[in-house]
């Protein structure tokens, strides 16, 4: 028995109902998903804007929002703004360091062809295995006896080599096909002005994933900073609000906004830098 | 500013032949002379490799490799205040720590099993948790883009500020926390000082850290199914959980595989929310992983020797933990 036309027409209206209702039902859980996700920003920005009380609500009064907070908290923590000075000058700086390193360490491993390559490949793999715990105290004594403490330096320089960023650009300049390197070789192209006026531009892609991966991680940076630095000047803006944290115990509305404040630019970043940081992540996960 | 991690795109064929066997078309009757040339300039980039990598390796002697040789080498002396060593101590910190010394003080093996329950509380439930949020963010609906951006957001977040974030939601001040207590049934009145519930909820906070990079890394995995197996697998009638069940889950196997191995290496390494929220060994010790006693080892007692033989065992721990890895990513490339 076929089915006549008209209880098809009405199969196919069904079929679009069912389709909207599935859409609806998507979007409802999507939104719970996010609001759960999303739910400890929420009570940080309706803790800070709720005013210096000892017992805050969940939610905030809306009528009377309190933004003045996150003026007030500089002033409060005259050394915030220096924190974040702090952290910006030694994540940009770590980032470049590791761009320079990785980018020229990567070249002689992907396009050169020169005896014992393995054997620095391998000396670089090896550096991946080591975990910071191994090392954090020696280093740690090294930097102190240098007199390397609340400096610049001491903050940015232990971190200026990353094997990751060696191999990810490795990677990277392995899909550059070598007759590139070839001709240009032929042509008289020296093997500095190759790395510099061709491949780099080639690889933007790829250095914009471990510039912004570096950054996000350097930014949010915690051991190493608290063991080096004693000066409150000199710490970065992760031990900064822990330490005002326990200044300000019972203040919860300063605690939110020095918090929320120094999340800003790594927050920022995630959604400008977002395509680079993904494929930065996968990289490792979904190679091979 | 959608979220499109593309896994073909991130395949960089890596094929060390290719050189060589374009040296070998360019002629197959090699004049002497060429051979040499190549044999030159063969060299002459080795000047040239050492010249490019030795920045990489001067950091990587400096701060890698010495220290981790002398930490080794510290983990068997006794040292002073300034870290420099006393009088050579034999094995005796190693037998110490792992309850080898007869001395029946287990406090250290007690701290590597801390650890072990912090990771089984975190992994299983994050990789669930990032799944379920991935399969919801494979749905085509518009702005999707939006929503995987949000479950991403935890990425950009760093673990101290989560932590003071965190310590807030489980202030005793918050009637928000009287309520979950009382749902939990406990007669304490702070979730972070009940040993009972301490742990488990440094073990929470930490869930969600490990979410945006859990998340995208699943969906990233999700999205390298070929889309056709789950055509022809509707025609089988494979929808809806069958679907998920018999092709999602086999196929994403070794992307959980990859997450389960990270995830418990990060949670045998985490630190900073444990200084954060609890700042101490926490009630009993319940909270004392290893990472942080080591801390205390190092930082408050200043026993250098002896916090660099506990980093040596954590080093071997994670070392097997990066070999399992390693492993387990060798057999996924024969799967794909």
């Amino acid at each position: 028995m076929s089915a006549s036309p008209m209880s098809r027409e009405i199969n196919v209206a069904q079929l679009r109902t069912i389709d909207i209702l599935k859409k609806i039902g998507s979007y409802i859980l999507l939104v719970l998903a996010s609001l759960i996700v999303l739910f400890p920003l929420f009570f940080s920005l309706s803790l800070a804007t709720q005013g210096p009380t000892i017992a805050p609500n969940l939610l905030p009064d809306f009528g009377k929002l309190d933004f003045s907070v996150f003026g007030k908290v500089f002033e409060q923590e005259k050394n915030l703004g220096r924190w974040i000075v702090n952290s910006f000058v030694v994540s940009i700086a770590v980032t470049l360091g590791q761009l320079v390193t990785s980018s020229l360490a990567a070249y002689a491993l992907a396009t050169l062809q020169f005896p014992g390559k393995n054997i620095f490949f391998f000396i670089f793999l090896g550096t991946l295995m080591i975990p910071w715990e191994a090392t954090i105290i020696p280093n740690y004594i090294n930097v102190a006896s240098w007199g390397w403490k609340d400096s610049y330096q001491g903050l940015v320089l232990p971190f200026v080599a990353s094997g990751f960023g060696i191999f990810l650009l490795r990677q990277y300049f392995l899909t550059i096909p070598k007759e590139l390197y070839e001709a240009a070789v032929i042509d008289g192209c020296g093997r500095t002005r190759y790395l510099w006026a061709i491949l780099l531009p080639l690889s933007r892609p790829a250095l914009a994933t471990l510039a912004v991966y570096t950054f996000l991680s350097t930014w949010n940076q915690y051991y190493w900073p608290l063991l080096i630095t004693d000066d409150p000047v000199w710490r970065t803006t992760q031990v900064g609000i822990t330490a005002f944290r326990s200044s300000e115990i019972a203040v919860f509305n300063l605690q939110m906004a020095a918090t929320l404040i120094v999340m800003l630019p790594t927050l920022i970043l995630l959604i400008l830098g977002q395509r680079q940081l993904v494929r930065g992540l996968t990289a490792g996960a979904l190679k091979g | 500013m959608s979220i499109t991690p593309d896994a073909r795109q991130e395949t960089p064929v890596s094929d060390p032949s290719s050189k060589s066997s374009a040296i070998a078309v360019q002629s197959p009757i090699e004049s002497g002379a060429t051979v040499t040339k190549n044999f030159s300039r063969r060299w002459q980039d080795l000047g040239m490799a050492l010249l490019y990598m030795s920045p990489a390796l001067v950091f990587f002697i400096v701060f890698t490799f010495v220290p981790f040789f002398r930490a080794i080498w510290l983990s068997f002396f006794v040292t002073d205040a300034k870290g420099e060593t006393v009088r050579f101590n034999d094995i005796k910190y190693y037998s110490r720590i792992l309850n080898l010394d007869g001395s029946g003080r287990s406090e250290y093996l007690k701290s590597i099993l801390t650890s072990v329950q912090f990771t089984i509380m975190v992994v299983p439930l994050g990789i669930a948790v990032s799944v379920a949020l991935a399969l919801l963010a494979t749905v085509k609906v518009k702005a999707i883009g939006i929503f995987r951006t949000i479950f991403t957001s935890s990425i950009a977040i760093s673990i101290a500020s989560a932590g003071v974030i965190w310590s807030l939601i489980y202030s005793p001040n918050l009637k928000l926390t009287q309520w979950i207590l009382d749902l939990l049934n406990s007669k304490s009145t702070s979730i972070l000082n009940d040993s009972a519930t301490a742990l488990a909820a440094v073990a929470f906070m930490s869930v969600w850290t490990g979410l945006g990079f859990n998340f995208i890394i699943t969906l990233a995995g999700i999205q390298a199914i070929p889309q056709d197996l789950y055509e022809s697998g509707l025609i089988d009638g494979a929808n809806g959980w069958k679907a998920f069940r018999y092709l999602t889950l086999p196929l994403l196997t070794p992307t959980l595989l990859f997450l389960f191995i990270i995830n418990t290496i990060s949670s045998f390494q985490a630190f900073t929310q444990f200084n954060v929220l609890i700042g101490s060994e926490g009630p009993d010790s319940s909270t004392n992983v290893f990472v942080f006693s080591i801390f205390k080892s190092f930082w408050s007692d200043n026993r250098y020797g002896f916090a660099s033989a506990m980093s040596v065992v954590l080093f071997v721990v994670l070392l097997f933990l990066t070999f399992v890895q390693f492993r387990l990513l060798d057999r996924r490339v024969h799967y794909s």
